[in-house]
């Protein structure tokens, strides 16, 4: 499908979401959008794509209320603004949106805060099934990059560019663009894919060589990563056949990073089959390794402890390995980061660490 | 004083010398240096409390005349001092009892009355005119004529301070215009500070009683203030009450006890007392006898093996009555005995009375009282022997099932044995060998038994286990048939009129009856709020009448809320007793204790801290009506903080206050509705408009959403071919009865629905009030002949609700 007739498509469905209000409005119904309930309670696992997605319970937008009608009508201008956009084939980012409504003519569509702007156009995502970056709409840059013996080709606004994300780059590595679609995978030498949570940890193993020594390709996630950086990882794991290992630091919000990679996110479990990559196993940091390493760490907090007690009950880490982990977690009551890894030297992340774990974990 | 010591002893006349210095002080003099206990502190306070007496007086007369009050107060400057005249058209008053009335301190119809009236006391009037007398130096004018007479009589008066006694300055008769009433005259150093709470007082009067008309001049007002009548209607006329048994004192009592006509106390409590009739006064007599005698204890009689003993005992207390005779009479005895559970000697005495004349009959012979006292004496050593030399018990058996039965299964049986035994004893040897104990008595023989089982026999007797047993044992004792004290013994001797006092309180008795009061009632209260207050909305509500001390009372509130009330600020409280506004003194009353107790957010009031007085535009009345209203000084301000009246103040607070959260929660829904219809009517055409422009189809009609939305009725017009048809749709949830009158300027054919059709100067109403259920249509037609103009107008349903396109 050429990128226009895609573009054309998107926005149909778009125009086909206003025509739906049309018709409410004419048949004398009160205006509504129905969309699946986003929240823990209603995600249920896929077992055909083994991704976890929104379950049967949906809410209703609906103009009854002063609340309800406002969104609505945002939505309305949000997609008049998204229809033109595509029809110049223009893009934008998420703020620029948020930033753009101030200049709508009607102050009761314009948005107070860029929460809300996001919220609508995942919203708009789900009820037409147009991805976001469809809708030419772009996140602001996360800066995720790559870095490992990979080379491609990025269909940039500006032309082709075949790039050796090892050899082509600095130290910074590959910064991987909004639409990770918009990249062909040419050739590669990698034998498997490291997610890293921190910018410390990724510098860490580049600077010790690690991605040349085992063929590895250190995705950088820089916290919770962006849709694109869950793409390109997924695209990876589909398309070049690699294993994904994730590597984060030891507390709840950690394990979280890991579950978006891995499972798909609550807030996009409608992409989950686009984005998550369910093969991807987790190294560490694990709780185990704060007792078996006696890691320096710092107490949980109670955020914390309500983070992993809320993990707990959610579905994506009901296997038996992360139930254990979590409950040792609250038992020691103890959180570690990547770094804590340094208390034993420099290198014992890539000397002793991780060729320790993944050879136990079949990697290498 | 040292001089008084130094001379002690040598001159024993000292007590003498301080003798003649000790005088008795007369009640006018004592107020002459006590003002401020009746409310005359300062000028500006005299002023309002002799309005307020003399007010106060007026309406007493007037109501208790039948007549509709029609009062007129006027202030004037006077020189240096004020001139304060108030008229009534009340009964008037005659000419020996006038003086004593304004010129004798506590003087008056009310302190002996148990009835509602304002005036309690008989200080209120007299004080004033003391108090203007002695700011002034000028004796109180007043002018009074009875009903039917031809003039009125008119007297200069002032009290003389030593004597409490009124002194005529002058006395004449006069004419006047008012047909009868009393009118009057004081002047008084006084200020117009208080001239707020003057106003209050005189606009809160007009509130509680909107049966009276009020009107006041005073030198500050440019016109009159004048308060009409709301209502003709007179409140109930009270009647007095006699004291009901729970509401005296000893004193009272006894006081009654000398002065009433009755001998008998059944006789004195039935003619005394409110609510005791011949067998409230026996149950009262039957509980007076218990705490004057005591009660008797009874025995079982001996078995059958045993009897020998018993018909032998009587057999030998029998002399010389032959030997038919006294077997056939002991054997009634001993027969009558085992069939009874248990007997008592009084009641011992009836039985040996009874088989004593059956013999006599069967046998002709005479069984004098000495041989039947005799015998009674026999038959009741054998009954309720007891004699530990000779090991006699017939006692403790009888005791332990008693005591058995009235304590707890888990006591074993050694103590349960132990406690019987130790408790018989205390029978047996008791000084009365009747057995005849009071209750107190008896729960000492408990507690001494108890206690030395507790001491000897190591176990534990609760109190609980103690009070069961007493109870026990009461209740199986018998009231004794002797007769009770006279109303003379009673009265002489203060331990027996104390026993009479408990016993009256410990039987129930009816609460007193309420027809001596004269609540204003729900619906008069909330007449009089509407009267004097622009509000938007008004409750109240009366409680039942409760008793307080032997006094019933009533307590009323009422709520007035929005409308001109001043919105910032707490809320107006005004209080009232027996329908005199109280002034001054709000801090110190427990009607605002409670209104401050209360949790005003519930009921949608702001209250800052969730406690306090609340605020917003809302008036808060309280009226308590009661034979006695218990004040906290004589002055009369401020509601003494008594626990059964608070409660009721709230209760009743809390009724009214119930409905104004039902008012304001709808008020604030309607809001909310009008808001949302607000943002939704700018709202969703804005969508409506956006939406056509998305798709580029022409702008989609959006009635029929608006009006489902907002739960609306909406009415639509329709003009087809020379046919109107008026679509109305309920998308409420209930059934909606809306009148449609459609005004057209051409004469309207086959109206449908039973419509009414009024031609009026050329234009014609057409008038429907269909009922329209829930989520319903329906459709009213008529036909019109070419270009008619139409007007239409929808009543019944609330605009907030209403979507008219016609």
């Amino acid at each position: 499908m050429s990128p226009n007739t895609q573009d054309e498509k998107a926005r149909e469905q778009l125009i086909d979401l206003a025509a739906e209000f049309y018709d409410q409005f004419a048949g004398g119904e009160i205006p509504e959008m129905k969309l699946p309930t986003r929240t823990k309670s209603n995600i249920v696992f896929d077992e055909d794509s083994n991704v976890w997605v929104y379950g049967d319970r949906t809410s209703t937008r609906s103009a009854n209320s002063v609340r309800g009608a406002r969104k609505l009508l945002k939505a309305v201008y949000t997609i008049d603004f998204l229809a033109k956009q595509l029809d110049e084939d223009r893009s934008s980012t998420l703020r620029e949106l948020y930033y753009l409504s101030e200049s709508w003519d009607n102050e009761e569509a314009q948005f107070s805060d860029q929460d809300e702007s996001n919220q609508l156009v995942e919203d708009l995502e789900i009820v037409s099934k147009v991805t976001r970056e469809d809708f030419h709409m772009r996140p602001e840059e996360s800066g995720a990059t790559l870095m490992g013996p990979l080379e491609l080709r990025e269909q940039t606004r500006r032309g082709e560019r075949e790039i050796h994300c090892q050899k082509d780059v600095g130290e910074g590595g590959y910064q991987i663009p909004n639409n990770p679609d918009t990249i062909e995978f040419l050739d590669h030498d990698i034998d498997f894919v490291l997610c890293v949570e921190t910018g410390g940890m990724r510098d860490r193993l580049v600077e010790n060589g690690f991605d040349e020594e085992y063929n590895v390709l250190v995705v950088h996630l820089k916290g919770q990563p962006a849709r694109a950086t869950r793409r390109i990882t997924k695209r990876l794991h589909d398309e070049l056949d690699l294993p994904v290992v994730v590597f984060t630091d030891g507390d709840p919000w950690s394990y979280r990073i890991y579950g978006s990679v891995a499972y798909g996110s609550i807030k996009s479990a409608h992409l989950s089959e686009y984005l998550a990559t369910p093969e991807a196993e987790y190294v560490g940091i694990r709780p185990q390794d704060i007792v078996d390493y006696d890691l320096p760490t710092d107490p949980l907090a109670d955020s914390d402890i309500n983070a992993l007690e809320s993990e707990l009950t959610d579905p994506r880490f009901q296997s038996e390995f992360w139930k254990e982990q979590i409950e040792l977690q609250l038992d020691i009551g103890k959180k570690a980061e990547q770094q804590a890894l340094a208390s034993r030297g420099l290198d014992f992340v890539t000397d002793t660490y991780l060729p320790e774990r993944l050879s136990d974990m079949g990697v290498i | 004083m040292t001089s008084f010591q130094s001379t002690l002893g040598e001159d024993s006349g000292i007590a003498d010398e301080l003798a003649q210095n000790q005088r008795e002080i007369s009640i006018a003099e004592f107020f002459e240096k006590n003002k401020h206990m009746l409310g005359f502190d300062s000028g500006a306070r005299g002023l309002v409390t002799a309005v307020k007496e003399a007010v106060d007086n007026a309406l007493d007369a007037t109501e208790e005349a039948g007549l509709a009050p029609d009062i007129y107060v006027e202030i004037a400057e006077a020189g240096d001092y004020y001139k304060l005249i108030v008229e009534d058209n009340g009964p008037g008053i005659t000419k020996a009892q006038l003086p004593k009335v304004f010129g004798k301190l506590l003087y008056g119809s009310r302190f002996h009355a148990r009835e509602q009236s304002r005036g309690q006391q008989g200080i209120g009037i007299s004080a004033a005119v003391l108090y203007s007398q002695l700011t002034s130096g000028k004796a109180a004018k007043i002018t009074s004529r009875t009903q039917g007479s031809a003039d009125a009589q008119y007297f200069e008066l002032i009290i003389d301070t030593d004597t409490n006694e009124p002194e005529i300055k002058e006395a004449r008769e006069t004419s006047w215009d008012r047909s009868h009433g009393t009118r009057i005259e004081l002047e008084m150093e006084a200020n117009m500070r208080a001239r707020q709470q003057l106003h209050d007082y005189i606009k809160h009067t007009a509130v509680v009683n909107p049966h009276a008309r009020l009107e006041l001049r005073e030198p500050g007002l440019e016109e009159p203030l004048k308060f009409e009548r709301a209502t003709d209607q007179l409140p109930a006329e009270t009647e007095e009450i006699r004291p009901h048994p729970h509401g005296v004192e000893l004193g009272t009592l006894i006081k009654m006890l000398q002065a009433t006509e009755s001998y008998s106390v059944s006789g004195f409590l039935q003619e005394e007392f409110t609510r005791v009739g011949k067998k409230t006064a026996d149950k009262v007599v039957d509980s007076f006898r218990d705490r004057h005698f005591g009660r008797e204890m009874g025995w079982s009689a001996p078995d059958a093996h045993e009897d020998a003993d018993l018909r032998a005992a009587i057999v030998d207390a029998v002399s010389g009555k032959g030997a038919d005779a006294t077997d056939a009479f002991a054997d009634t005895v001993v027969d009558v005995l085992q069939n009874r559970e248990r007997t008592t000697h009084h009641e011992l005495r009836d039985i040996v009375d009874n088989a004593a004349a059956a013999a006599a009959e069967d046998f002709d012979k005479t069984f004098g009282e000495t041989v039947k006292e005799n015998a009674v004496e026999a038959a009741w050593a054998v009954l309720a022997g007891y004699d530990e030399e000779s090991e006699t018990d017939r006692l403790t058996a009888d005791v332990y099932a008693l005591v058995d039965g009235a304590t707890s299964t888990r006591k074993d049986d050694a103590t349960v044995t132990a406690l019987a035994e130790r408790l018989a004893r205390k029978f047996g040897t008791a000084d009365d060998y009747r057995h005849r104990t009071t209750f107190k008595q008896l729960r000492t023989y408990v507690d001494d038994a108890a206690n030395a089982t507790v001491e000897y026999d190591d176990a534990t007797v609760g109190d609980t286990a103690r009070e069961n047993v007493t109870e026990a044992f009461w209740s199986v004792m018998q009231t004794v048939p002797d007769e009770v004290p006279k109303v003379n013994d009673v009265a002489d001797d203060r331990d027996i009129s104390s026993q009479l006092l408990e016993a009256m309180r410990e039987t129930d008795i009816l609460a007193p009856p309420t027809n001596c009061l004269s609540p204003i009632s729900a619906e008069l209260v909330e007449a009089g709020l509407r009267k004097e207050f622009d509000a938007d909305f008004y409750a109240a509500a009366t409680r039942d009448a409760e008793v307080h001390g032997g006094d019933p009372f009533i307590v009323e509130a009422g709520i007035a809320y929005g409308g001109d009330l001043k919105a910032e600020g707490s809320v107006d409280l005004l209080r009232f007793a027996n329908r005199v506004p109280l002034v001054y003194q709000r801090g110190a009353c427990a009607t605002t204790d409670v209104v401050k107790r209360i949790g005003w957010r519930n009921y949608g009031l702001d209250q800052p801290g969730g406690s306090g007085m609340p605020n917003g535009p809302a008036v808060i009345m309280i009226h308590v009506a009661s034979t006695n209203v218990p004040f906290t000084s004589e002055s009369k301000d401020a509601l003494a903080n008594i626990p059964a009246i608070e409660d009721e103040i709230e209760l009743a607070i809390r009724e009214a206050a119930r409905e104004l959260k039902s008012y304001l929660n709808k008020r604030r829904s309607m809001e909310k509705r009008r808001q949302k219809q607000d943002v939704l009517g700018k709202i969703l055409p804005q969508m409506a408009d956006k939406v056509s422009e998305v798709t580029g189809r022409p702008r989609p009609d959006i009635d029929g959403a608006l009006a489902r939305i907002m739960n609306n009725v909406s009415v639509e017009r329709e003009l087809e071919d020379g046919t109107v048809t008026l679509i109305v749709e309920n998308y409420s949830d209930r059934t909606e009865q809306p009148d449609i009158t459609d005004i057209v300027s051409v004469e309207p054919q086959n109206v449908s629905d039973g419509a009414t059709v009024v031609d009026l100067d050329g234009e014609w109403f057409v008038k429907w009030s269909p009922s329209v259920p829930s989520g319903e249509t329906v459709k009213l037609t008529y036909d019109v002949s070419d270009d008619a103009d139409f007007d239409i107008n929808v009543d019944g349903v609330e605009n907030e609700k209403l979507t008219v396109q016609a």
